[in-house]
């Protein structure tokens, strides 16, 4: 037991001294800063629903004609101001003396169809904002003909929050954060334990008297507990950016748990495939592989983190408890492996 | 020729043992395509966020079919129990929604708002008349142009929103491959340098330059091999695929030759390669995700190849724009790493910093250090150029006052940085030592940045002078100001270091905060 600790003890000293788990950490703040920026980017762009009208940009629609007219209250909730004029010309005077930024003309008979003229400037952001902003108060609109041609439609006036950024929290950075300390716990086992056996520094170790297990027992120790601080760390800084996060102390277990399934599959693969090249690749083929089948076949461990970090009533110990199982079997797979390579 | 592509065949035959025995070629590609697929198919089910709102149903409700929603069915009673008790997040009834006013709540309710939404429109289009289930069209015409080609008129409830993701997902799966072969071009290169057998090479009558090319060539064949075959899976035209991604291909292959030259464990080299890799992919993916929303987005061939995928084109300079600058990075690092694959530097173990110093220091021609540091400052102006344009993507996408000041700060280091490096070791060496003599590296060094920049802004004015910020970061004003101006900046750093004995960062800063005064009152209009 005393010889277990020590070698956990020369696995931590190691990696502060090289400074790489500092780069590791850097990757990681990176990856969730720029998915952040990324998002709000596209949502600036993309999202209707995200455009808050009234107090980033104040937009200005003319409105030409009386058939239009259902379509104003749908524009001034959106938070449009309307301007009504008489001719498309006046309009057009309008818009060059700076009175409105967009034209919407419409028909002088409703046919069957009713086709708007949308008159916008060609200058392309101001443009697609505009359009952007638009759709909802068309919808709108067009629910209101669908209703004079006879069509109920159901849903249409449900309230709720744009859940976009909601989502990808907890669907998308939490189980990023939670992820990549595990990665890099599984790098770092198989990273090591490969160049012990390039090195041929493992007969040194192997003379004291330790054993297999010890060792990459000590070593996949060493890269769990790393991860788990990080995970506490990713865990500490969504708080205090005012993330609620419900079970976070199942949170960080099922961050553990996950960095142990990770490091041990490495610890397999390194030890079946001596060399660091292959090791190295089958590590993340195999991890992209079991990623993917997991997602398909619904029982992923970060569906898992994602459920207890938002606080679903039907996930709890329960589910946390399976994946300490899977680590189990896992554990006693690489203990099996350890005794064959011992005995060649 | 002859002696690169023998080394060629040693790296092909090398390639071959490592893999004998463990997993063969053919295995790694069946991997690879069921990997790509796999890929592909999750590509836009919201896996991730499997079963993240609970929603309850009782009575003739809409059927609720995404994964997001783990739907139960209950009568209303029970149903409204649930949702006050937080087991449930939305209770549909009927026609009728409900849900509390909390935080957890409203967000499920905007997230089934917006898929009820979509599955009445579906529906109408399944079971109506097109005229009746959509009556309205809207047609855009521009105010302020005549006689310009009109898009079509949309409908407005069909109208998706325009984001590139399918396209940027597409084209990012051509560079999974690439980052995967130069990743072992990589570590060839390690295990040679591990074993000592690249310092028997380089012992060998061939020069550093032929083993680079050598030890590369077989994977840039694989690289350009995995790019028209998956051109030809995904119907793209070869010709137009390989005129994408050989640049980029290029790139990845240079970022990844610095690698091993820098590395010195086993676990550095994860890391920094992992590092490179995210940066390179962010690099990539996030300016294509702009598509036709800024012309900047061309600063990324992903955004050439989402166009390419949805059949529009691009101009030249459109092409010109990414293309060149990585091309030529391409260059710098065989360049680079030619004039470092020697065993003194490749067998040094230092700190990171130091072995950065110390591959200044080599790659300096120490005869002619006035030529060298201004071919030097020339010469690295494609990475700061790429720095910069990444700089100012983030920037014009996030316009906050914060990000406007990061912005020209980031720059103004970036510059004085590579403007001062090699100067800076110079003087610690003790090569040069005079005053004069530093300051006049320090108009060289400024100088050579300039007629760079000149150069390279020469392909792009167009693309990059819509923005603001690209008069600071770019020097597209004036000739003669800037150039003072830098000198100025340089000068005073190297002064600092070689005269007033200042710590190198110390000095640093003071010509970065100078820089990024200079940079602020260019874009507030001073010059």
């Amino acid at each position: 037991m005393k010889s277990f600790f020590a070698l956990v003890k020369r696995e931590l000293a190691s990696v502060a001294r090289e400074r790489t788990i500092l780069i590791a950490i850097l990757i990681q703040l990176f990856i969730a800063s720029f998915s952040s920026a990324l998002l709000l980017g596209l949502l600036s762009l993309y999202d209707p629903d995200s455009v808050d009208v009234t107090a980033r940009v104040n937009l200005r629609v003319g409105v030409v004609g009386a058939t239009g007219e259902p379509l104003v209250p749908f524009l001034e909730a959106r938070g449009f101001r309307v301007v009504p004029f008489g001719n498309l010309d006046d309009a057009r005077s309008g818009y060059q003396s700076n009175q409105i930024d967009a034209v919407i003309v419409a028909p002088k008979v409703a046919n069957e169809i009713v086709t708007l003229q949308l008159f916008v400037p060609r200058a392309e952001a101001r443009a697609s904002l505009i359009q952007l902003v638009l759709q909802e108060p068309l919808k709108r609109y067009e629910n209101v003909l669908r209703a004079e041609r006879g069509l109920v439609t159901r849903y249409t006036d449900l309230k709720g929050a744009p859940p976009t950024t909601f989502e990808f929290l907890y669907s998308v950075i939490l189980p990023i954060l939670m992820f990549f300390p595990a990665f890099v716990a599984g790098n770092l086992v198989a990273d090591s334990l490969s160049e012990e056996f390039e090195l041929n520094t493992l007969e040194t170790l192997l003379a004291a008297p330790i054993s297999w297990r010890t060792i990459v027992g000590a070593k996949i120790s060493a890269a769990v507990l790393l991860a788990t601080l990080q995970c506490a760390l990713w865990l500490g800084l969504l708080r205090l950016n005012r993330t609620a996060l419900e079970n976070v102390p199942l949170l960080l277990v099922m961050g553990a748990l996950l960095a142990g399934m990770i490091s041990v599959a490495a610890a397999l693969v390194a030890i079946v495939f001596k060399n660091r090249e292959q090791a190295q690749f089958v590590y993340a083929l195999v991890l992209m592989g079991a990623m993917g089948v997991s997602f398909l076949l619904g029982v992923s461990p970060l569906t898992t983190i994602a459920r207890l970090a938002i606080g679903d009533a039907y996930t709890g110990v329960g589910n946390v408890l399976v994946f300490a199982g899977v680590l189990g079997v896992m554990g006693v797979g690489l203990g099996v492996a350890l005794t064959r390579r011992a005995r060649e | 020729m002859r002696q690169i592509w023998t080394i060629a065949l040693r790296e092909v035959t090398r390639l071959r043992q490592r893999f004998s025995g463990g997993v063969s070629p053919l295995a790694i590609l069946i991997l690879l395509v069921g990997l790509g697929v796999l890929a592909f198919a999750l590509r836009d089910t919201s896996a991730l966020g499997n079963g993240l709102y609970r929603v309850g149903v009782s009575g003739d409700a809409a059927e609720i079919r995404d994964s997001r929603f783990s739907v139960m069915r209950v009568d209303a009673a029970t149903g409204a129990a649930l949702l006050e008790q937080r087991a449930l997040d939305v209770l549909v009834d009927g026609g009728q929604v409900i849900a509390r006013e909390d935080d957890k709540s409203r967000y499920a309710l905007g997230a089934l708002k917006r898929y009820l939404e979509r599955q009445q429109i579906v529906e109408l289009g399944a079971t109506q008349e097109i005229t009746r289930a959509f009556p309205l069209r809207v047609q855009v015409n521009y105010i302020d142009a005549a006689n310009v080609t009109l898009p079509e008129p949309f409908i407005p409830s069909l109208q998706a929103p325009p984001t590139p993701f399918r396209d940027v997902i597409v084209a990012f799966l051509y560079i999974m491959p690439l980052t995967f072969i130069s990743i072992f071009f990589t570590s060839s290169f390690m295990d040679e340098k591990i074993n000592r057998r690249l310092t028997l090479l380089l012992s060998a009558p061939i020069t550093p330059f032929q083993i680079i090319m050598g030890k590369m060539l077989p994977y840039l064949v694989f690289a350009t091999l995995a790019t028209i075959v998956f051109a030809l899976l995904t119907r793209a035209p070869v010709w137009l695929a390989l005129a994408i991604f050989v640049p980029t291909s290029l790139f990845i292959f240079a970022i990844y030759l610095m690698v091993p030259l820098f590395y010195r464990t086993f676990q550095d080299t994860t890391f920094i390669a992992m590092f490179v890799t995210t940066v390179t992919a962010v690099y990539l993916v996030f300016p294509a995700m702009f598509t036709d929303l800024s012309e900047l987005a061309f600063m990324s061939p992903l955004t050439l190849a989402v166009k390419m995928y949805r059949g529009e084109a691009f101009s030249w300079q459109q092409y010109l724009f990414p293309s060149v600058p990585m091309t030529l990075i391409f260059g710098l690092a065989i360049f680079i790493s030619s004039r470092l694959l020697h065993e003194e530097f490749l067998m040094t173990y230092y700190g990171l910093t130091r072995k950065m110093a110390d591959a200044l220091y080599w790659i300096i021609d120490r005869k002619r250090p006035e030529l060298s540091i201004f071919v030097m400052s020339l010469g690295v102006v494609p990475m700061v150029y790429l720095a910069q344009l990444i700089v100012l993507a983030i920037a014009t996408n996030l316009p906050l006052r914060l990000m406007l000041g990061g912005a020209l700060f980031t720059s103004a280091a970036v510059e004085e940085l590579v403007k001062t490096m090699g100067i800076g070791v110079l003087i610690s060496r003790g090569e040069v030592r005079s005053s004069p003599r530093v300051l006049l590296l320090a108009f060289l060094s400024a100088l050579g940045f300039l007629v760079g920049e000149k150069l390279l802004t020469f392909v792009s004015i167009a693309i990059v002078s819509q923005t603001v910020l690209s008069a600071a970061l770019f020097n597209t004003g004036l000739l003669i100001v800037p150039l003072a101006a830098h000198t100025f900046f340089c000068g005073i750093v190297v002064v600092l270091y070689a005269r007033f004995r200042a710590p190198y960062l110390l000095a640093l800063a003071v010509g970065i905060v100078l820089h990024t005064i200079y940079n602020a009152l260019i874009v507030g209009g001073a010059f």
